[in-house]
Parts: structure tokens; C-alpha cells; sequence
């Protein structure tokens, strides 16, 4: 009997075990496994156990009495193991079958979602027309899987990280909330033991794996990803609205990306607008790439702050 | 047993666990077409298929194994009721379905966006929620918006040049290029036009806020059959030949930095100041960067980088005087 027989004849089995199943029934009932060297059974399916889990198949290790000595059972439980139903209309699913086609580097494991999903109500298989678009969600991250599953199982974790501007990893202890993709990277934001407050780990600063610990949390009520994810501009939150000028070189550039926000014609053919920053640093930095074709107007406090970094940098 | 090995072990058995299901539920379907729709020779699914007389449960009687029947060409799988629906997503496919899905709702003008929309809700929640109901998985695409995306993407489909007015951040200078477009690639949380230009003969990546205008052209755009849109992996790839800057950012800076900008070198010093190594087309470009970070920057190499900057920021302090 090859090995693939075996793992399909024991997860059948465990699926439709009605209690768990010991090693020892296990080795007598379920074809693939029976062998008189008790030694070899047990290297077998140690093996099998643990490839099944790796690939996402439910399998687990029931206590089957309080007395310690007995053995453990096992099963793999109907409700973890089937896809529950989505209820997803045929237009959905071809929505997804397209966004499936175009991200890159999981196309596969985006397409195989897409095809559990539908079962054949739609055509699943990629169609003939070239998609003009492509995706990069940073998917294939291999720890998104494990740190995923800790979030949705609220499930403590352990692992190495190492922030940026660092040069050795630390081991943080965490209680993951939410999993967050903003700007083509991937976070994970939870209660870090180490402070006792909520903080925001990037996923591809995580250094090896991701430990499962024992026990269980909540999410703490009116937990939001909100303001958690720090990027160049400073955070999500706009505190500052700044008014600024750009020249009639530029004037498109507003027009066509700031569409709707307050605007008025400026001097020399310009475009004078009104946009929400984070802080005053995003705001400088933010004119500053556009060279001396754009100019703070608003608040002074930016415009000062503007004239003293140009006058250092000048010299 | 190698990890190649067991890798492809895994595969299968993921295809056959899904096989199973989608056979029991359209009874009859060809052979040929499993092979199509799992994208595997009629071969290996034959053999797939052959697996199965040796697997049930047990007791593997004649009621406990699978009853399998293709000798028509025509697939019955029955007595498999446990394998009628298939195994719940695995998160990578999840994740990568609810990502793309999000990415693909950042364009304009889409056919699909109300369904999208929907299929978002439904697989957000499937996904997981807090006990309030917020998602766990948050997944935010805000792509710059752009009129021009669609322009592109018509040109795409058509196979066609378009005509651009370009602004570029490293020489602040807004021109006229005729581009071959080979993809839109959303990165980062921008859409960029990937394609070949003709100013330079070269394969460039365009962001397409920066796009100014975008007019279809009659000729006819072949697109390399080696173009690979992965080597854009977080929406940069070197070109060979370019100079190297260097300079140093405070600690403040290196908490984000290195996810922004691709550094190709980087140690930290006595003092937290992390030294810094990136690859640059024109010093205008480092110099805008260094001008950006303020006084979180400093020891800014080579003198070209470094005359670079106090110009530029000589000439936009005028403004300010």
C-alpha cells in the first residue's frame, strides 16, 4: 500500500470515527498501518500526523479519560475540517476567479481557494484573455499561515523579532488581535506581554517561527486597527490641513489626484489646494519631492519649519 | 524523505481531497475534463483516479471502499459521502483570495465592483471577527486614485502603444514618452504602468498618479514572452550599473525606512545612527530623499549626491525667503 493510500484511508477514518481513535485501533482497524513491529507503526504515523497538519488537515488528540495513563484518542472533527458554506453568488465567485488570476507569486493557492469555493459553478479555469493587471499582495510570506491561524484561534504566540534599525532579534510573547495589510506589507497587531500594550509587529520582520503557547485570550472590546500601522507619512490619522500651491506646471496633479478638495486658482496660472496631512514633517517631506515647483502655504508653523531645513541643507 | 518529496506528496493529496468532492458532485464529468480543471495530465489524473480503489473505511469491505468508475471515460465516484464537500481553505488561499479581491476593488469603473463588494463582505467575515464583528484580517488597498487607469487599461487589452506625459521626481521634469504597456501592477499601495520606453529603450515602471495625460496609439505592442511582472516584487528592481549614495538616518527613521526604500546595505552604529547604502539613477532623486528626512539624515556620500542637495535645496528655498 503507498503512502498516499494510508493518509486518505486515516483521514476517512477519523472523519467518520464516531470517537476518537487510539494508536492502538488505529494500527489494527485502518488499512496501511497494520504491522506487528509496534516501533515502526509508531514512526509511521508520528510521520503521518504531523505532514497532515502541515497541510492544514485537522487532526486531533483527544484525552480520552482524566486518569493520565490512558492513551490518546484521535479524530479529525466534521466542523473543522469541511469549508463552511459561504453562500457565494455566481457573480461573486467569478469576481474572486479574476482576483485570483492576477496576484502574484500565490496564483495557485489563490486559484485552488477559488475552485473550493465554486465546486464548478463557474468556470474556475483561468480564461483565455491576458489580464491587464497584476497584484502584488505579499501572500506568500510562509509565517501568514501560522499567524493567521493565532489570530483566528486566539491562540498566545512566541517569536523572534527584529525591528528595523536593529541588529539582533528578541523574543516577544503575544496575543495577536488582527492581521493587516496596508501599503504592500503584512502586520500583525497584538497585546506584546513584554509592555503589556498593543502593539504592531511587520510580519516579514519576524525572524523563524511562530511558537504556539498555552491557553487562550480575548480580543479587548472596541479593539480597532485604527492608527496601529506606522508609514512614512506618519499614520493613518490627518491632523494637519495644509494648504498648498503648485505651480501651473503642475497644476494637473492636483486636479486629476485631489479631486473634490477645496481648491481655488492661484498667481501665475497655479492651483492652490487644501489637503489633510498626518504631522508637519509628512508635510514637508511631501512638498519637498516635488522641488521648488510646489509651496506651502499653510499652516506657518510648516512654512518656518520648511525654511530651516533648507537653510541647514544649503550650506 | 526530502521536503521536495513530501511537497509533492501534499499537492496531491490537497488534489485528490478536492477531486473527490467535485467528482461526487457532477456525476459523469469526463476525464478530460477533471484534466482540464485541475490543470493536471489525463495521465495523473487516471492515476489519481486508480488510487482511490484501494481507500475507504474500515473494514474495507465492498460497502466500506470507495466505488470509483471511469472505464467510459465518464467519472462516478460514490460511497465517499465523507469527502462529498471539500476541506475548508487553507490561509494562504484565503489570504491571497481576500487581498487580491481587495486590490482588484481599488480600480475604477469595474464591471464586477458590486459583486466584488459582496464576495469581500462574505469571505471578511468567514475570515474571522472579534465578538463586536470588526474583521481580524484587514486588508486596505487605498491604490492612488487616477483617471488615467482606465486609459491603460484599454490599451492593454488591446495591445496597443499609448503616448504619456510623464512627470518624474528625480529630474522635475514633466515629458512626453510613447510606452509599450505590458501590465498595470498594483504595490505599495500605488498602481504603476510597467512597460518598454521608447525614450530609452528600456523595460521602466511608471506610477501612474505621475501620469499627466495617456493617449492610445495605432501601433501594435508585443509583449516579450519573458516578461515576468514577479521580478517587480515590491515595485522595484535595480538596474545594473547605477551608482551607490550613502548617509546615515537617525534611529527615529530606521523604524521605517527599510520597508519604504530599497536599501542594499545597512549597519548601525555606536550611537543608533544606521548607515545607510542605496542604488541611484540621478543625484536629484537622493538628494529630493535626503531633503525629505530633514535632519533625520546625515553624512550624505558621494559629493555629487551631496552638491545634489544643497542645490536643490538652495533653489526651492527661494519660496520660502
Amino acid at each position: 500500500m503507498r503512502r498516499i493510500e494510508r493518509l486518505i484511508n486515516l483521514i476517512a477514518a477519523l472523519l467518520e470515527a464516531e470517537t476518537p481513535m487510539t494508536a492502538e485501533a488505529i494500527r489494527k482497524r485502518i488499512h496501511g498501518y497494520e504491522t506487528d513491529n509496534h516501533e515502526a507503526f509508531r514512526r509511521t504515523f508520528e510521520r503521518d500526523k504531523a505532514d497532515l497538519k502541515t497541510m492544514g488537515i485537522p487532526l486531533e488528540t483527544r484525552q480520552l479519560s482524566t486518569f493520565g495513563d490512558d492513551p490518546p484518542g484521535y479524530i479529525i472533527p466534521k466542523s473543522s475540517y469541511y469549508l463552511p458554506e459561504l453562500d457565494l453568488e455566481p457573480d461573486e465567485l467569478a469576481a474572486l476567479r479574476i482576483a485570483a488570476g492576477a496576484v502574484l507569486g500565490v496564483e495557485e493557492e489563490a486559484g485552488t481557494g477559488v475552485m473550493k469555493l465554486s465546486m464548478g459553478a463557474i468556470d474556475e479555469t483561468s480564461s483565455a484573455a491576458r489580464l491587464a493587471w497584476n497584484a502584488d499582495v505579499a501572500a506568500s510570506q510562509p509565517l501568514l499561515g501560522p499567524l493567521y491561524a493565532a489570530v483566528a484561534e486566539r491562540v498566545p504566540i512566541t517569536f523572534d523579532y527584529q525591528p528595523a534599525g536593529t541588529d539582533e532579534p528578541a523574543t516577544r510573547r503575544v496575543e495577536p488581535y488582527a492581521l493587516v495589510h496596508r501599503k504592500g506589507h503584512w502586520y500583525l497587531v497584538g497585546r506584546d506581554d513584554r509592555s503589556g500594550e498593543t502593539r504592531t509587529f511587520k510580519v516579514a520582520r519576524i525572524a523563524g517561527a511562530v511558537k504556539r503557547n498555552e491557553g487562550s485570550y480575548e480580543i479587548p472590546p472596541g479593539f480597532s486597527t485604527e492608527g496601529h500601522v506606522l508609514t512614512p507619512t506618519g499614520g493613518d490619522n490627518d491632523d494637519v490641513v495644509a494648504r498648498i500651491r503648485f505651480d501651473k506646471t503642475l497644476r494637473w496633479w492636483p486636479e486629476q489626484n485631489l479631486a473634490g478638495a477645496a481648491a481655488t486658482d492661484g498667481p501665475d496660472g497655479s492651483y492652490e489646494v487644501e489637503m489633510p496631512v498626518a504631522s508637519l514633517d509628512a508635510l514637508v517631506a511631501f512638498a519637498v519631492w516635488w522641488g521648488p515647483k510646489v509651496e506651502i502655504l499653510e499652516p506657518p508653523e510648516a512654512r518656518e519649519r520648511m525654511r530651516q531645513r533648507l537653510t541647514d541643507a544649503a550650506r | 524523505v526530502t521536503q521536495k518529496s513530501s511537497d509533492r506528496l501534499a499537492r496531491r493529496l490537497q488534489r485528490i481531497l478536492l477531486l473527490i468532492p467535485y467528482a461526487i458532485k457532477h456525476p459523469g464529468v469526463s476525464v478530460d475534463e477533471l484534466s482540464a480543471k485541475f490543470e493536471v495530465p489525463r495521465a495523473a489524473l487516471v492515476e489519481d483516479l486508480n488510487l482511490l480503489f484501494m481507500c475507504g473505511l474500515p473494514g474495507y469491505g465492498p460497502g466500506d471502499l470507495i466505488d470509483v468508475d471511469f472505464d467510459s471515460g465518464y467519472v462516478y465516484v460514490r460511497m465517499a459521502d465523507y469527502f462529498a464537500a471539500p476541506l475548508k481553505l487553507a490561509p494562504v488561499e484565503a489570504l491571497a483570495l481576500y487581498a487580491g479581491g481587495a486590490a482588484m476593488a481599488s480600480m475604477p469603473e469595474m464591471d464586477e465592483a458590486d459583486a466584488l463588494r459582496r464576495a469581500l463582505t462574505k469571505l471578511g467575515t468567514a475570515l474571522g471577527t472579534t465578538d463586536e464583528g470588526a474583521p481580524v484580517v484587514d486588508v486596505r488597498f487605498e491604490a492612488d486614485p487616477s483617471e488615467h487607469l482606465k486609459a491603460l487599461q484599454h490599451a492593454l487589452a488591446a495591445y496597443r502603444r499609448v503616448r504619456i506625459e510623464y512627470y518624474s521626481a528625480s529630474s522635475g521634469e514633466l515629458t512626453t514618452r510613447d510606452v509599450d504597456p505590458w501590465t498595470l501592477y498594483a504595490a505599495l499601495g500605488r498602481w504603476y504602468l510597467i512597460g518598454s520606453d521608447h525614450q530609452s529603450g528600456e523595460e521602466r515602471m511608471f506610477r501612474v498618479d505621475r501620469i499627466k495625460s495617456a493617449e492610445m496609439l495605432g501601433d501594435h505592442v508585443e509583449i516579450p514572452a519573458n516578461f515576468d511582472p514577479n521580478a517587480y516584487s515590491g515595485a522595484f528592481r535595480e538596474r545594473s550599473g547605477q551608482a551607490i549614495a550613502t548617509f546615515e538616518i537617525s534611529p527615529r527613521t530606521t523604524r521605517w525606512f527599510e520597508e519604504y526604500y530599497p536599501v542594499r546595505k545597512a549597519t548601525t552604529g555606536p550611537d543608533g545612527w544606521r548607515s545607510i547604502e542605496i542604488a541611484y539613477g540621478k543625484p536629484q532623486w537622493v538628494a529630493s530623499l535626503v531633503l525629505s528626512l530633514g535632519d533625520e539624515v546625515r553624512a550624505v556620500a558621494p559629493t555629487e549626491v551631496a552638491a545634489a542637495t544643497r542645490t536643490l535645496a538652495a533653489e526651492i528655498l527661494k519660496l520660502y525667503a
